[in-house]
C-alpha cells in the first residue's frame, strides 16, 4: 500500500473519532487526531456594513443563566456581536471560571433552531408534518386569549393548566402563579416534587431555615472566604468536613460549586461523598460510599443508630435545642403540651413558647418542660424514655427515633445498601468525630473534638425517590442531633436575605415561619396558610384583620374575598388530598394532572401554557405525558427553540430571549451568588423575542381582558369547574384506579361563589412578570434598590444607577464594567446563632417552628396529613387516605404512621427492589438504573448546541465491564435498556465504578430528529430518553407525590443506534450559527453570513415595546 | 531560554471539558477539531480501591520538539520571542509529517484550510505574559491567559514561563513541591521530546499512569 493511501485510511478512521473514544484510543495508540472537513464559522468575521472599520468593543458585566447558579461573567460584544463570554473574577465562588454550559450560551442565541417570531402551527399536530405559520404579537396574542378565555368561559376557570420547568429559562414564580390570576390552582414543572421542593420544604418544617442543597443557593456557607478577595475582608472559612449526600457539584454546577469543592480540598477539608456514581467529586473524596440506589433512608438511619449508641451527638443541643426530649402522645403521634398532663400546670413563658413533657433526669419525674435557654433549664430532659403518661404507654421523640433506628447496624446496611460496614462506619467518624479513615492520615488534620463540625450537603437523589421525604428528615435531623447548624462552617445556616430577613436594627423577636410559595411569599400577600410560630391568636387576628367586603378591585390581594379564593383552588388542587406538601410551592401532583386531564376526574383541564422547555423528555412516564397532551383542545409555548414537545403538541409558540438578551427579576437564586448579586442585563436582543417573565405577563392579560368583557357583557364566569360532581375522588374513576396514578388524590369541593366578585387577573396577577422588556429592566433596577436598600448602608444599586436607562448607558459607556453588582456586607450576611440571640421578651429567639425547636420529630407533617397544616388555613383539608404508608407498614409491622406522615426518617424499601425478599422484586429486570447530570446541560438544554453534542452525542448507559460482558457488550455499544414501562436506548460506557448489579443512564432527547433532512421526522425524546423508563405511578412519595426517576428496575441488551441520532461532529455543522434561521430563513439572524444580522440592540429602545408589535 | 506552557493540577480538575469548548470559541476551531482534549483515565481498581483523574491534554511545548525538525517548509517553528512552538499557516502545505511525528497526538489537520493547527497557548492574547492575572483586564497584554485558563472551572489550569520563576505556572510547580516532588508528572517521553507541559497529582488522588488507563 502506498503512505498516501494508508494516511488517507487513517484520515477516515480518525474521521469518526468522537471525544469518548478518544479515550479509549488514546491509551492503545497514545497519538490520536481527528480530522475536520468543512468552514469554520467564524463568529469573528464582521457583516458586511461593519466590515471596513476596527470593532468597537463593549464589555458587560452580568450573570449567567445557562443553569441555576448564575456566575457572574463578563460579554464581550463587539459591533454588536455576542464575540467571547468569560468569568467575571469577583464572582465570590466562581471567581473567574466558566463552565462550557455558559461558555456556549453563544451558540444557543445565534443559534439557527431559535424561535425569534411568533408562529402558529399550521395543520394537525405532531413532528412528522410540523408546519408554522409566522404571525404579529397581536395576532398570538389574540388567539391565545381567546383560546383560553373560551375555555375558561365553557368549562371554567379550572380549565386552564400551567408548567414549566425542564432547564433553561427559568420562569419561576410567574409559571405557578400565571393559572392562578386565571382562577385556575394546577400548575406543575417536571422537577419541583422531584427536585428541591422536598428539600426546601422540609428544611422550613424543621427549623424555619435553608435547605442542604447547594445546587440551589441554599448551602453557601462552605464556601465563605475562599475568594482572594473575600478573604482580603477578612473572612474566614471555618469548614471542615462535607458530606456530599447524592450531590456532584463538580458536574451540576461546574464553575462554582464544583469550584468550591476543588478549593476546599486543595485547603484540606475532608469528603465523604455518598453517590452510586463514581462523580468528580467521589474520585476525589477521603471516603466514597457507594451506595445503592434507593436505601438512603437505611444509610440515614444507620447513622442515627451509630451517633446514638456510641453517644457522638451534641448531648446539650439535643436535650434542650431539639424536640427529642419530649414526650409523644401515642394517639395522636404528636408531643403532649404541658397542660395536657399536668392539670394545674401554668406556663411562666410567653404565648408563643408552648410547654412541653420531659422525663427529668434530676427528679427522676415527668415534668414539664419550659422553654429557655440551656442554662436555664428547670430540667435535665432524658432524651430516650418510655413509660407512663396520662394512662398510655408513651414515649419521648427520641426513643421512637432510636426504636426505628436499631435495626440498621452497620451489618444491616452493608447488606441493604451495598456498602462495606467499615466504610460506613469510616464515614460516620469523620462526619461525626473528625477522626481520618486508616490510609488517608493527614499530618495536618487536627480537629478540635470541642468544636469540630461537619455537614450534610443534601443533593437532588432522594428527591426522586420514594422517600423524598423521610430522606431529609433523615439527613436534615443528623446535622441537627450533631449541633451543626447556625455555626461557621455547617450546611444548616440561615444568611441574611434582603428580601426575608427583617432589617438590621430591628429588634429580636421570635421568628416565624410563613409557607405557601418561596419564602411563605402567597401568605404575606393573601393572608393563605398559618404563620408557623406565631399564636393561634395572633393567627386568627391577622385573618380577621384583611378588609371585608373587599375594596375598590373585586379581587383584590389580602381581601377576604380574594384569601377565599385562593384558599379554594388550593383545596381543588389536583393531587392535594395526599400530597399535601406539593401546595409549599403551589404545584399540583404530577400524575393527578395526567389522569384529569384523561378521564375528566374530578374535572378536566383543557388549556395549557408552558414556560419553559422540553416536557416529554425531562418528566417521567413521557409516553403517558405524551397521550395527555394530545387530549387537550389548545396548547402554547414559550422558550427560545423547538423541542421535542413544541413541535408535537404546541399549537402556538411564542419566542422567547436567550439570557443575554433579557434583564433579570424572575427569581431570586437565579440572579444570586453568596451574598452578591450581579444582575443580568441585556447585551443585544433578536428579533421579536421577549424574556420569559414577559410572555405570561401578556397571555394572562390578554385572557383577562377578554374574560372581564364576557362578564361586562353579562356572562357568568365560574371559578371552578362546570359540570363536574363536587366531592368527587378519583378513586371512583375505574381508569385511575387501573392506570394507579393518582392514587386517590384528587377532590373537587363545594365553592359559595357568592364570597368574592371576581375580576381578572385575580389578585396580584402574574408574579415578578412585566408586560415588557422595559418595565421588567427598570423593575430590576428598583428591586436591586430594595434588595440593597440604603439603610443597610451598603454599595446598593439605587446608589450607582437611578434607573434602568442610567444603568445602560453606563454598562454601553463601560462606565460600570466591574462594578454592576450589589453586594449585602458580609458582617449582616454571615449570621451564626441567630436562636440564642435575646429576643426582646428576655427569652432566647429560637428557630421559627411551633417548638422553637429543631424538630427532629417533625410534627408538622402529623397535622399536615390530618388537616393540611399549614399551607391551608384558615380552612383544612381533609385527611390523607388511609392507605399512604400502607406498603412500609407491610414490611415494618411497628409502623405507627400509617394514614398520615412520617415525622421522621424511615428506609423505605423501592417498589421495584434488587432484593430478592422484598415484594417488588421482578427478576426479569434485575440492574437497578440511577440517574444524574452530566456537564454539558442543564436538565433539557443545549441539545441543539454543536460544541456541547460533538462532545456528548449520545446519552451514556455506565455500567462495570462485567456487567457489560455479561449481556455481550462492549465499550461504546448502542444498548436497549427497559422497565417495565417502556424501552429505550443509549450508548455503553464501560466504568469500573459502578457496581455491577447498577447502570446509570442521563436524560436525553435530540433535536436533529425534526431536523429537515431526517427521512421521517420524529419528535426526539422516544428514542433515548430515560423518562420512557421512569417511574411516574403509585406508590408516590406520601408528602410531595415525588415521582421515581431513580432505583427502579431495568433490563439490558444490546441495540443498534437510532438512525436519526447525530453522532460524529460533522453531521452537528446545522446547529452552527453560520446556519440559516429554520423557522424564519428569509430574514438572517447569522453571523458571518451574507445575511444581515437581526440584531436590534443598537438602535433598541428599552422604553418602547420589546415585542415590536 | 523560555519554556511557556501549561501546569495542570489533576487533584483539581474533574474533566467538565469547559477548557476544549474556551479553546474552541476563542481559536475559532470548527467541528471535530480540539486543540484541547481531556482524557478519563479509568477508572481503575476494584471499589473501594477505584481511582480515577482526568487528564488534559493540548501542545505539550516540547523543548526538543520533534515536530519541527521534521517540518518540511519550516511552517512549525518557535516564536523568535518568547519561543513557543507554533505553526505558520501560510507556509504549511499540509505534509502532515509534524502530525506522524508528535507524540502526544495534539495536532490536526484542518481539512478546510489543508494546514495542520494545534494549541498556540493563545500567544496572540498572551505572549508578553507571565500568566498572573489582573483581574480588571483580560486583555492586558502582559498578565493575560488563555480562555482555557481563566475559564477553567475548577481552577486546574496555569500559564506562565517554567523558567520565570515569578510565573503563575512556576509558582503552581512550586507550590506542589517543585520538580522533583513526587506530585510532579509529565507525559510519557520515549522520544526524547521533552515535553514542557506538567502535571500535579498526589499519589492520595490517584496513581499516575500518563495517558493510559
Amino acid at each position: 500500500m502506498q503512505a498516501t493511501q494508508v494516511r488517507q485510511e487513517e484520515q477516515a478512521r480518525q474521521a469518526h473519532i468522537t471525544r469518548r473514544s478518544f479515550v479509549q484510543l488514546a491509551a492503545a495508540a497514545g497519538a490520536v487526531t481527528a480530522l475536520s472537513t468543512g468552514v469554520a464559522a467564524s463568529f469573528k468575521k464582521q457583516p458586511q456594513a461593519w466590515a471596513d472599520t476596527a470593532p468597537e468593543r463593549r464589555v458587560y458585566t452580568s450573570s449567567c443563566h445557562s443553569c441555576i447558579k448564575a456566575c457572574p461573567c463578563r460579554i464581550y460584544v463587539e459591533d454588536g456581536v455576542v464575540v467571547k463570554i468569560e468569568g467575571h473574577p469577583l464572582g465570590p465562588t466562581n471567581q473567574g471560571s466558566m463552565c462550557l454550559k455558559g461558555l456556549n450560551e453563544i451558540h444557543a442565541v445565534y443559534s439557527p433552531r431559535r424561535v425569534l417570531y411568533p408562529l402558529k402551527r399550521v395543520g394537525t399536530r405532531g413532528a412528522e408534518n410540523a408546519s408554522w405559520e409566522r404571525i404579529s404579537w397581536d395576532d398570538a396574542l389574540e388567539l391565545a386569549g381567546s383560546k383560553i378565555a373560551e375555555a375558561i368561559e365553557k368549562y371554567g376557570t379550572y380549565a386552564f393548566i400551567t408548567s414549566t420547568g425542564g432547564g433553561g429559562l427559568y420562569t419561576g414564580m410567574e409559571a405557578n402563579s400565571a393559572n392562578l390570576a386565571l382562577g385556575s390552582p394546577n400548575s406543575f414543572e417536571p422537577g419541583g416534587p422531584q427536585c428541591w421542593m422536598p428539600r426546601y420544604e422540609v428544611s422550613r418544617y424543621m427549623y424555619g431555615g435553608a435547605s442542604q442543597s447547594m445546587a440551589d443557593e441554599d448551602v453557601v456557607e462552605p464556601f465563605k472566604g475562599l475568594s482572594q478577595f473575600e478573604a482580603a475582608k477578612g473572612l474566614v472559612n471555618e469548614t471542615r468536613c462535607l458530606v456530599l449526600w447524592g450531590a456532584q457539584p463538580s458536574v451540576s454546577q461546574t464553575a462554582e460549586s464544583g469550584r468550591g469543592m476543588a478549593d476546599l480540598r486543595a485547603r484540606g477539608v475532608k469528603t465523604v461523598v455518598i453517590d452510586p456514581n463514581l462523580s468528580p467529586d467521589a474520585a476525589k473524596a477521603t471516603l466514597w460510599l457507594r451506595i445503592r440506589p434507593g436505601s438512603d433512608g437505611a444509610m440515614m438511619l444507620t447513622w442515627f443508630r451509630y451517633i446514638f449508641e456510641n453517644e457522638l451527638y451534641d448531648e446539650e443541643f439535643v436535650k434542650y435545642w431539639t424536640n427529642l426530649p419530649f414526650i409523644i402522645d401515642p394517639d395522636t403521634n404528636l408531643p403532649f403540651f404541658a397542660e395536657d398532663v399536668f392539670a394545674d400546670y401554668v406556663r411562666s413563658t410567653p404565648e408563643d413558647t408552648p410547654a412541653y413533657v420531659c422525663f427529668d433526669a434530676q427528679t427522676n419525674s415527668l415534668q414539664p418542660f419550659e422553654y429557655s435557654a440551656a442554662l436555664d433549664a428547670k430540667v435535665d430532659p432524658e432524651v430516650f424514655w418510655s413509660g407512663e403518661v396520662n394512662g398510655k404507654d408513651a414515649f419521648t421523640a427520641g426513643q421512637l427515633y432510636q426504636q426505628t433506628a436499631n435495626p440498621w447496624t452497620l451489618e444491616a446496611a452493608e447488606e441493604v445498601c451495598w456498602v462495606p460496614a467499615a466504610l460506613i462506619e469510616a464515614g460516620i467518624r469523620l462526619y461525626a468525630r473528625g477522626d481520618l479513615p486508616s490510609g488517608k492520615e493527614d499530618a495536618d488534620w487536627k480537629p478540635d473534638p470541642n468544636s469540630y463540625v461537619a455537614g450534610i450537603v443534601h443533593g437532588v437523589a432522594t428527591d426522586m425517590q420514594q422517600n423524598s421525604s423521610q430522606a431529609v428528615l433523615g439527613a436534615v435531623g443528623l446535622d441537627m442531633i450533631m449541633g451543626y447548624i447556625n455555626k461557621p462552617g455547617v450546611t444548616l445556616t440561615q444568611n441574611y436575605n434582603a428580601v426575608f430577613s427583617l432589617p438590621p436594627g430591628t429588634p429580636v423577636t421570635r421568628p416565624v415561619t410563613m409557607f405557601n410559595n418561596f419564602g411563605g411569599a402567597l401568605c404575606e400577600i393573601y393572608g393563605l396558610g398559618y404563620v408557623v410560630g406565631a399564636t393561634r391568636e395572633a393567627n386568627e387576628a391577622r385573618i380577621a384583620s384583611l378588609p371585608s367586603p373587599p375594596p375598590m378591585v373585586p379581587s383584590f390581594p389580602g381581601s377576604q374575598g380574594m384569601l377565599y379564593i385562593m384558599n379554594q383552588m388550593w383545596l381543588d388542587r389536583l393531587g392535594m388530598k395526599n400530597y399535601k406538601g406539593s401546595n409549599g410551592w403551589v404545584f399540583c401532583h404530577i400524575p393527578s394532572a395526567l389522569q384529569a386531564i384523561t378521564t375528566g376526574v374530578p374535572y378536566k383541564p383543557r388549556v395549557l401554557y408552558d414556560m419553559s422547555g422540553n416536557k416529554l423528555a425531562m418528566i417521567g412516564n413521557a409516553a403517558g405525558w405524551h397521550e395527555a397532551f394530545n387530549e387537550l383542545d389548545f396548547i402554547i409555548g414559550s422558550h427560545p427553540i423547538m423541542t421535542s414537545f413544541h413541535v408535537e403538541h404546541v399549537d402556538l409558540m411564542l419566542p422567547l430571549e436567550e439570557w443575554v438578551e433579557y434583564p433579570d427579576i424572575s427569581t431570586i437564586n437565579s440572579l444570586r451568588q453568596m451574598n452578591y448579586n450581579f444582575g443580568r442585563i441585556p447585551v443585544i436582543h433578536l428579533g421579536e423575542t421577549v424574556s420569559s417573565s414577559v410572555a405570561p405577563t401578556k397571555i394572562v392579560n390578554a385572557a383577562s381582558a377578554k374574560l372581564n368583557e364576557y362578564m361586562e357583557s353579562g356572562e357568568q364566569i365560574v371559578l371552578g369547574a362546570i359540570g363536574a360532581v363536587t366531592g368527587t375522588n378519583s378513586e371512583d374513576s375505574v381508569a385511575a384506579e387501573e392506570s394507579g396514578n393518582s392514587n386517590g388524590a384528587s377532590v373537587l369541593h363545594d365553592c359559595d361563589q357568592s364570597r368574592f366578585t371576581l375580576h381578572f387577573p385575580l389578585g396580584i396577577g402574574v408574579m415578578n412578570g412585566e408586560q415588557e422588556d422595559s418595565t421588567e429592566a427598570q423593575a430590576l433596577t428598583d428591586y436591586y434598590a430594595t434588595q440593597c436598600d440604603a439603610e443597610i448602608g451598603s454599595l446598593h444599586f439605587s446608589e450607582l444607577f437611578e434607573n434602568y436607562d442610567e444603568w445602560r448607558e453606563k454598562m454601553d459607556a463601560g462606565v460600570a464594567n466591574d462594578k454592576g453588582w450589589c453586594e449585602v456586607p458580609p458582617d449582616l450576611f454571615w449570621q451564626y446563632d441567630q436562636h440564642l440571640q435575646m429576643a426582646t421578651d428576655g427569652l432566647p429567639a429560637g428557630f421559627g417552628t411551633e417548638s422553637r425547636k429543631c424538630e427532629v420529630y417533625c410534627s408538622l407533617l402529623v397535622k399536615m396529613a390530618a388537616d393540611g397544616f399549614p399551607y391551608y388555613y384558615p380552612r383544612t383539608q381533609e385527611t390523607v387516605d388511609a392507605s399512604i404508608g400502607l406498603e412500609i407498614k407491610a414490611i415494618q409491622p411497628e409502623y405507627r404512621f400509617a394514614g398520615g406522615y412520617s415525622p421522621i426518617c424511615q428506609h423505605i424499601e423501592p417498589s421495584e427492589s434488587p432484593l430478592e425478599t422484598y415484594p417488588g422484586y421482578n427478576a426479569e429486570y434485575p440492574l437497578v438504573l440511577t440517574s444524574g447530570r452530566v456537564n454539558y446541560f442543564h436538565h433539557g438544554t443545549a441539545r441543539h448546541l454543536p460544541f456541547a453534542r460533538e462532545l456528548y452525542p449520545a446519552p451514556e448507559v455506565r455500567m462495570h465491564p462485567a456487567t457489560a460482558a455479561n449481556y455481550g457488550l462492549e465499550h461504546l455499544d448502542w444498548v436497549e435498556v427497559s422497565s417495565v414501562r417502556g424501552s429505550t436506548r443509549g450508548q455503553v460506557v464501560l466504568n469500573q465504578g459502578m457496581d455491577e448489579r447498577v447502570i446509570w443512564m442521563e436524560r436525553f432527547w435530540f433535536p436533529e430528529a425534526f431536523d429537515d433532512s431526517q427521512k421521517t421526522k420524529t419528535g426526539g425524546w422516544r428514542e433515548c430518553n430515560v423518562n420512557l423508563l421512569t417511574k411516574g405511578t403509585a406508590p408516590f412519595n406520601e408528602v410531595f407525590g415525588s415521582m421515581t426517576y431513580r432505583g427502579f428496575a431495568v433490563k439490558i441488551a444490546k441495540s443498534t443506534k437510532p438512525d436519526n441520532i447525530w453522532v460524529e461532529p460533522e453531521e452537528f455543522r446545522p446547529f452552527m450559527p453560520s446556519q440559516t434561521n429554520v423557522y424564519t430563513p428569509d430574514i438572517g439572524t447569522t453571523i458571518g453570513s451574507e445575511v444581515t444580522p437581526m440584531i436590534t440592540f443598537t438602535d433598541w429602545d428599552p422604553n418602547a415595546s420589546a415585542a415590536g408589535h | 531560554m523560555a519554556r511557556r506552557t501549561l501546569v495542570i493540577d489533576l487533584d483539581r480538575c474533574s474533566g467538565c471539558d469547559s477548557c476544549i469548548v474556551a479553546c474552541k470559541f476563542e481559536n475559532n476551531i470548527d467541528l471535530g477539531n480540539y486543540w484541547c482534549r481531556v482524557v478519563g483515565v479509568g477508572p481503575t481498581g476494584e471499589y473501594p480501591n477505584t481511582e480515577m483523574y482526568w487528564l488534559p491534554v493540548n501542545c505539550q511545548q516540547c523543548e526538543n520538539s520533534p515536530c519541527i525538525g521534521v517540518c518540511p517548509t519550516g511552517a512549525s517553528y518557535r516564536d523568535p520571542d518568547n519561543n513557543v512552538v507554533l505553526i505558520d499557516k501560510d507556509k504549511c502545505i499540509g505534509c502532515q509529517y509534524c502530525i506522524y511525528a508528535c507524540p502526544y497526538g495534539v495536532r490536526q489537520y484542518n481539512v478546510a484550510q489543508g494546514v495542520v493547527e494545534k494549541c498556540t497557548l493563545c500567544n496572540h492574547l498572551t505572549s508578553q505574559s507571565d500568566g498572573n492575572e489582573n483581574w480588571e483586564d483580560s486583555y492586558d497584554p502582559y498578565h493575560a491567559v488563555p480562555p482555557c485558563v481563566h475559564n477553567c472551572s475548577c481552577k486546574a489550569r496555569y500559564f506562565g514561563d517554567l523558567d520565570d520563576p515569578d510565573s503563575a505556572a512556576s509558582k503552581a510547580v512550586r507550590e506542589a513541591g517543585g520538580l522533583d516532588s513526587k506530585k510532579v508528572h509529565s507525559l510519557d517521553d520515549r522520544s526524547d521530546a521533552k515535553p514542557s507541559t506538567l502535571y500535579i497529582l498526589s499519589p492520595e488522588i490517584a496513581t499516575w499512569k500518563g495517558l493510559a488507563q
